[in-house]
């Protein structure tokens, strides 16, 4: 592959593996030269055993469509990223400073709002934002974390530099797919495995068990469930995936019922059982009819009643939510500032709060430059993305921010990071003699990634090392996620790694 | 366990069970056809009467072709007794229970759901059926293997053997009453020759030729076959011997008294019958009795484990 190597060129990009043609990075450059070494043939024998693996294990995830739901292959490409060691412990800490911080801001939230009477941010932000729940109010949860799982988006800008894009606290899914994605390179890319000082990530659902029986400390072996809306759900092979591997109850909404004692119970052939802790994959809405929307099928009626009571510790806690929103994104750094007096370790990208007058002006004067978010939505939608859009696109977005510009906010258009990727080239299928010809099919080219760390709070925090890393397998494209012709790729965190640390040590 | 779970896990075994038995009928039916001479009573067709799906299949063939046949048998979605359907059923009641089953069950369920797709458009050609129906027998053998070895005796493992012993006596009654069948229909005389071979045929579609050479010491023979299938107390493949396994495994669940009560019922009813005195031709009516039985226990098993909440309104049955 030594000439697919030699002819890549991230172009202005900042690219995760190479530092300039011909020269890798010193983390990526065993990698590299491992990857440079390989035939064409071997390579994309590579690339089918990695498929074969993926069908196999049965890797989907669900796409919704009008013919129905249609369980996709998980779209993965075998050059892995790779971040050094030494940049992650500084990502890492700034992760734990940022979940803590928002973990106070929603126990103040609910327990007096000390941050809005001392005017660090306007209570009617934290007012509108879809995920606040009344019901919450007065609560504490153990250790008074509300966010127990959280994955928050981090993309790099040309600077080099890692930002936060966003933290996603209520459902946060993708983490079975990061335990896969090594699964997968493990079995592809053996041998590579001796030669660097990689971080294993297998480790993950054990922290996830014990930061789960963490919120019951009160128990010594409390039963812990993991509530999925069902089948049909997207992210169900992550639950069913996270269930089998952290030895979880998997269980839906119709398996519970909340009796007279005010407990949580599973209906099993020995008649009911107590649950003491359920990490709920369905949103705070659907939990509990009594109390959200009463059209909710998939919750149980009572649940709130019992953790309000303390019965049962639910994850991530009703109301968390509340956080996870485009304009209260905004003031996190403030919020850091405030609860810890620290400064915030990782920077958020540069935000334009519209309601705020002196940035609405600059938002409408710059609007053609700009990415504008709308507050609550996620997964892409209602965003204008200044560059790309076409004037009468971009003349509906300003009459949207005039009208409510409350629920706006708006960031420069950030140029992602690149690494390599290996993507088939277009060749005609019925040519088959070109096809058959190896260099004609396989070519390494520079494409789009962001980066999703998960967090784990509960008596302690966690952070995975590395995460899920996303690629935007479409030349010049930002759009990551799977139901749109995104892909993932396996993350190295690489280098300075305590010897107890290495992944031959876990696997033994 | 919860209820929900123990109830596919049970499925997941009666379709495992269905799948393998499906495919060694086929594979052994076809081998019984390259013996016989053409137009005789028996045909491609008995197979279809032996899942009492004649009408089902009349209404979406118009000939009863081999191709016609094995489509239906095999590859049809809309046959509810189809191996087709039986594997995916199996597969979708192992991915809704990843938790409870070693890992690679779920790798191996999803390996033969993938092969049979791509195989499913081929098995009009005698020999890529057989293969593809080697293979499904095959990996149906490694998931019971690979439960049999990394799981636990628990709860799961319980509801999953009784699964499967429910599926295995039903799918022997449904193969012996055909036999009986065939036997005591107006045959020509042609057909009566062939007694030998249809009787060390239907040892082999359930797998139990060896084991009845070895234990009976007698050249096979009707009446002592039956005797074998139904009531053979160490041969697992025999009627008896699944009904006892069932009621032994079930004292190991939460109250089972009633499901207990009539597998042994069923079980007694069995052996009190004279069944060397029992003409073939009224085997059938037996097998029809024992049929019904079967389906009692099963409701007795599910109104007692499934659908706990008995108030309640009546649950779908696992995943289908």
């Amino acid at each position: 592959m030594k000439q697919e190597w030699n002819q890549y060129d991230p172009g202005s990009f900042y690219d995760e593996l190479i530092a300039a043609v011909h020269q890798p990075r010193e983390a990526s450059y065993k990698l590299v030269e491992y990857l440079r070494h390989l035939t064409p043939d071997r390579f994309r024998q590579c690339v089918q055993e990695s498929e074969a693996v993926i069908r196999e294990m049965g890797i989907t995830f669900t796409v919704y469509s009008d013919a129905g739901n249609i369980d996709r292959a998980w779209p993965f490409d075998i050059i892995p990223r790779i971040i050094p060691a030494k940049e992650w412990d500084c990502t890492e800490m700034g992760l734990k400073q940022r979940i803590r911080a928002l973990n106070m801001f929603i126990q103040d939230i609910y327990n007096g709002g000390q941050i809005l009477k001392d005017g660090v941010m306007p209570a009617d932000v934290v007012m509108q934002s879809k995920g606040y729940r009344e019901a919450c109010i007065g609560m504490t949860p153990p250790h008074g974390v509300w966010a127990n799982i959280c994955g928050s988006d981090l993309v790099r800008h040309s600077d080099g530099v890692l930002y936060v894009l966003e933290d996603n606290l209520r459902v946060p899914s993708g983490v079975a797919y990061m335990l896969e994605n090594r699964n997968i390179t493990k079995r592809v890319l053996p041998e590579i495995f001796n030669t660097l000082p990689i971080r294993p990530v297998s480790d993950y659902p054990a922290h996830l068990y014990e930061m789960l029986a963490s919120l019951r400390p009160d128990l010594e072996d409390p039963t812990i469930a993991l509530m999925t809306p069902g089948v049909y759900n997207s992210a169900y092979f992550e639950h069913a995936f996270l269930a089998q591997q952290a030895g979880l109850v998997l269980l839906e909404g119709a398996d519970l019922t909340v009796c007279k004692d005010g407990y949580v119970y599973m209906k099993t052939i020995k008649g009911l059982e107590r649950v003491d802790v359920i990490y709920r994959r369905i949103d705070d809405d659907f939990i509990d009819p009594e109390v959200f929307r009463e059209d909710s099928m998939l919750g149980v009626p009572g649940i709130m009643r019992a953790w309000k009571e303390g019965k049962v510790a639910i994850a991530n806690a009703p109301g968390c939510g509340v956080a996870d929103d485009k304009v209260i994104y905004a003031y996190v750094p403030d919020m850091i500032r405030y609860y810890l007096g620290e400064e915030p370790t990782l920077p958020n990208v540069p935000t334009y709060v519209c309601r705020r007058e002196e940035d609405r002006a600059y938002v409408l004067e710059h609007l053609a430059e700009l990415v504008v978010k709308p507050a609550n939505e996620s997964g892409g939608y209602g965003m204008l993305v200044g560059p790309h859009s076409t004037p009468e696109k971009v003349e509906e977005f300003r009459a949207l921010i005039l009208e409510n510009p409350n629920n706006y906010i708006a960031q420069p258009t950030l140029s992602l990071s690149v690494t390599p990727t290996s993507c088939e080239t277009q060749v005609d299928v019925n040519d088959r003699r070109r096809a058959s010809d190896p260099r004609n099919t396989i070519k390494i080219a520079p494409r789009h990634v962001d980066l999703r760390p998960f967090i784990l709070s509960g008596k302690d925090i966690f952070v995975t090392p590395g995460g899920l890393t996303r690629v935007a397998l479409v030349e010049g494209s930002l759009v990551v996620n799977s139901s749109q012709g995104g892909g993932s790729k396996d993350t190295w965190i690489v280098g300075d790694a305590a010897p107890e640390m290495s992944e031959e040590g876990e696997e033994a | 366990m919860l209820s929900r779970v123990a109830e596919r896990v049970y499925w997941m075994a009666r379709y495992l069970e269905r799948a393998e038995k499906t495919a060694r009928l086929i594979n052994v039916h076809t081998a019984l056809l390259m013996d016989l001479p053409g137009r005789m009573e028996i045909n491609w067709f008995t197979l279809v009467r032996l899942f009492n799906a004649e009408s089902l299949f009349r209404q979406h063939y118009d000939w009863a072709t081999e191709a016609n046949i094995m489509q239906f048998l095999i590859a049809d979605p809309k046959n509810p007794s189809s191996l087709a359907t039986s594997l995916a059923n199996a597969r979708e009641n192992v991915r809704t229970s990843l938790d409870v089953l070693p890992e690679e069950i779920w790798e191996q369920a999803n390996q033969i759901y993938l092969l049979m797709n791509e195989s499913l458009p081929g098995i009009a050609d005698r020999h890529k059926r057989q293969l593809f129906l080697r293979e499904v027998m095959k990996h149906c053998q490694c998931i019971r293997g690979a439960l049999d070895s990394h799981m636990s005796r628990d709860h799961s493992f319980d509801f999953m053997q009784i699964g499967k012993h429910l599926e295995r006596a039903d799918m022997s009654s449904r193969i012996l009453e055909m036999t009986s069948l065939l036997l005591s229909e107006e045959r020509s005389e042609m057909l009566r020759k062939y007694d030998g071979i249809l009787w060390t045929n239907l040892l082999q579609a359930l797998s139990a030729r060896q084991m009845y050479l070895q234990h009976v010491h007698s050249r096979v023979e009707g009446q002592r076959v039956m005797l074998f299938l139904l009531t053979d107390e160490v041969f697992p493949g025999s009627v008896g011997y699944s009904l006892g396994a069932m009621a032994r495994r079930m004292r190991y669940l939460p109250e089972p008294q009633l499901p207990i009560e009539v597998a042994q019922r069923v079980h007694e009813h069995l052996s009190t019958q004279d069944l060397s005195a029992l003409p073939a031709e009224r085997v059938h009516t037996l097998m029809d009795h024992l049929q019904g039985e079967l389906g009692e226990l099963h409701t007795a098993i599910a109104t007692t484990w499934f659908y706990p909440d008995r108030s309640g309104q009546q649950q779908t049955q696992g995943l289908s």
